[in-house]
Formats: C-alpha cells, structure tokens, sequence
C-alpha cells in the first residue's frame, strides 16, 4: 500500500471496513498521524450516532450474565499490558533493585548465539521487501503491548523466513542506545536484531530470521548490541 | 490522556470531566474496579451495543452473546480508557462493532458471503437501510444519511451494518474498489458534517 492510499483508509477502517493486513497496517500508521487520528475519532463519533438510531434495549437478564461474568474478570492494568511475558514487568516495579536480574531470569533472555545481522534496508527498498513478507498468506502480525510511548508491530512470514518490523511515535532510546528486538522461543530468547536509534521515532526493518517465534521482545540496550539482554522489556507481544 | 490522568487527581477535574461526557466518570470508577459504576454504564450503553450489534449479526441469541463479550471487553479495558480518543459512547460502540464484526466473519468466509449475497441481487437496500426510528436521534440520523448520495448511503450502510468490507461492498454494488473506498470516505465526511461532529 503507497503512502498515499493509506490516507484514505480511515473511514473503511472506522466502519470495520478493511482485511486483517489493512487493520494492522492502518493501527501502525494513524495512532501518529496528525491527518488520520482526528479523523478516525470524528467517523467513530459520527457512527455511535448512527449506532444509536437503531438502539434496542437487550432481555433483561443479560445485565446478570455480565455483571457475573466481571466478576470473574481480570482488569487490564493502566501501564502495563496483561501478556504473560510482561508478569515479569510487573514483578520488576516492585523490585527495581533486582531490576535487570528479574527480567533476564524470567524471561529467559539468555542468547544462543543466534545473532542474525539483517541488511540495512531504506524508502523504496524497504517498501519492496516489506511487501514481500506482508503479501504472504501465512504472514502472522503481533502488536507487541509496551510501557514505552509509541507501538511495535512485527509480521512474520514463516515461508519468507523474514520478519517485518515496524515501529511508530517512538522515544528515542537515549545516547549510545538502541532498541534491541528478542526472538523468545522455547529454547528461550533470541537476539534478532539491533534497530535503529529511532532518532525519527520511527522504524522499519526486513529482517531474515531462523526459527519459530513463540513470543517478541523488545528492550533497550547499548548502541553496538548485546546477545543477552540487560535491559528491561518495554514491548512484547505472543506470535 | 492527560484528561484521563487528571480525572485521578481530585473531585475539581472530576467535575469538570462530568460537563464533558458524564458517562467519562463511570467508566473512571469502573476503572477502577467500582462494579456498581459499571452496572450504572450498563444501564446507559446497553440499548446503543445491543440495538448495533443486532443490526449486524441479526440473530438474537447470538447478538446477546456478542454483547456480552463487548461489555467484559469494556471492563477489561475500563483503566485504560484515553478521554482524548473520544467519547465513552463512541469508544463502546466501536468495542461493540468490531465484536459483531468479527463474529459474522468468523462464521464463514467473508468472499463467501459477498458472493452469496451477490447473487440474490437486486438487493432491497430498504432492508440494510430499514432503521428503528423510535427516538430523536433516529430521525436526525436518517435525515442525515439522505443527504448523502444514494451509493454513498449504500456503501457506508452495507459496511457498517451489514458488516462487508469496502472489497465485498464493492462486489455487491458492482463498482470499483478504489471508487468505493472514495464513496465510503466522501459518504463518511458528509454524514459527520450533517450531524455536527467536532472534527
């Protein structure tokens, strides 16, 4: 998709309106853009009005089956996502002495020696190797949940063996730093590849990539890269 | 998101927040796990979720179900709920969309569906577009959406009510899908201008 056209996504996606890969994409782009994010708040507006012209009160007994059912429901915290991988995280804000430590140890980010170095790849480069990965069928994307400002999303695609990172309204991760993504499998964590400095708050990588992705991590770490992480998750998502 | 940290401040914002959109505080307390506040945002948002979700999966059984899962969805996300995205009403009804979306999705192949549907055309676009207009708000949605042109109506009422995408509401019109994408946008435009939203 062109830069152009995703401008106009906004009212099909507001109206459900769009495929898995335009939702995701979409979600990727207009959180950060001055244009789509307005817009996409008047359509929702527009449309809870339309929605209330067809308003009908539900059986009464529904308001029973909902207020027991949050009864047994867990809340999502305000900061942190509610994956598994993340339990860490949270443990880590009562325990900021053992900061590091905690993480490393529970979410096993031991490296293997798995240290892939992907191309560097720009504009139209990019684009043509994003596409290549994000038009496969089998392409699965994860928004990874974070406690950084901005957002991750990686498509994999098992048969390119490729990966497609995309980060957006990303702070940038301080001097002689540089966010690190994590490859989590069974074996325990991988590291993938050292991203940009997000100096634009953006980033967008085509990274090829061994194995079978059960989770992504990604954490902050010195500019050259490590393959053990030191720093704590700030994004992660289950494939 | 600041609004929403200064609601956690004290009672003078709080106030100020209830001005804005009252349903804001409940869902604030809900937030916080206050139960009572979320049977109160039930009482309030129920009609508008039931009366959308039904109007897109059809069948009542499964509308309650779909319901359902958008008012836990609701709770589950109460904490995190962003003042500065748009209002409580706004914010639910797209919770509740994308739930009755996905149930008519997940039911069979979208392609499928378009192209069954396809077939029994002419469509009777009065049915897609047939609208409980029992209250105010009723008769001013319908008065806005004559306004729009006939395959823009079509095209934002065959999306978001009858849970096509643009490709499928591009088969079921016989048009392009790059002149439906621009019919659904200018569509959507115009119905927001005709019913005041603040853009």
């Amino acid at each position: 998709m062109s830069g152009i056209d995703i401008h106009q996504l906004a009212a099909a996606y507001a109206l459900d309106a769009v495929d898995e890969r335009e939702r995701a994409e979409f979600e990727a782009h207009y959180p950060t853009c001055p244009v789509c994010r307005p817009e996409v708040a008047g359509f929702r507006e527009t449309l809870s009005q339309v929605a209330a012209s067809v308003a009908v009160p539900p059986p009464t007994s529904l308001k029973t089956s909902v207020m027991d059912e949050i009864g047994t429901t867990r809340q999502l915290s305000p900061l942190l996502p509610d994956s598994v991988v993340n339990l860490a995280a949270h443990r880590q804000r009562r325990q900021t002495m053992q900061r590091a430590l905690t993480v490393a140890a529970a979410l096993l980010l031991i490296a293997t020696g798995a240290f892939i170095v992907g191309r560097r790849s720009t504009g139209d480069d990019y684009a043509k190797a994003a596409a290549a990965v994000i038009d496969r069928p089998d392409t699965r994307i994860t928004t990874l949940d974070g406690t950084g400002s901005g957002s991750f999303r990686v498509a994999w695609s098992p048969s390119a063996g490729r990966i497609v990172v995309m980060g957006d309204g990303l702070a940038d991760p301080g001097t002689g730093k540089a966010y690190e993504l994590w490859l989590v499998d069974d074996s325990g964590a991988h590291a993938v590849r050292l991203l940009d400095k997000a100096k634009g708050q953006k980033v967008r990588r085509v990274v090829p990539i061994n194995g079978s992705p059960k989770q992504w991590a990604i954490t902050v770490e010195p500019e050259g890269g490590v393959d053990k992480a030191t720093g704590p998750i700030i994004f992660s998502g289950a494939v | 998101m600041l609004r929403s940290a200064l609601r956690r401040r004290g009672s003078d914002e709080q106030a100020d927040d209830d001005l804005k959109d009252p349903l804001g505080t409940l869902l604030g307390r809900a937030g916080r796990g206050d139960q009572a506040a979320f049977a109160d945002l039930y009482d309030a948002l129920a009609p508008l979720l039931y009366g959308l979700v039904l109007k897109v999966v059809r069948d009542p059984a499964q509308s309650e179900e779909v319901t359902q899962e958008a008012f836990v969805e609701l709770w589950r996300l109460a904490p995190r709920y962003d003042t500065s995205r748009g209002s409580v009403r706004s914010w639910a009804a797209t919770i509740a969309h994308r739930r009755a979306i996905d149930r008519v999705r997940s039911e069979q192949s979208a392609r499928d569906r378009a192209e069954r549907e396809a077939q029994k055309r002419p469509i009777h676009y009065e049915d897609v577009a047939e609208h409980v207009v029992a209250n105010i708000d009723g008769t001013r949605v319908r008065k806005a959406l004559e306004r729009l042109t006939e395959i823009q109506r079509q095209a934002v009422e065959l999306a978001y009510f009858g849970g096509h995408s643009y490709r499928e509401v591009a088969l079921l019109l016989d048009v392009a899908e790059g002149t439906i994408k621009t019919r659904i946008r200018d569509g959507m435009i115009r119905l927001r201008d005709e019913l005041g939203v603040a853009t």
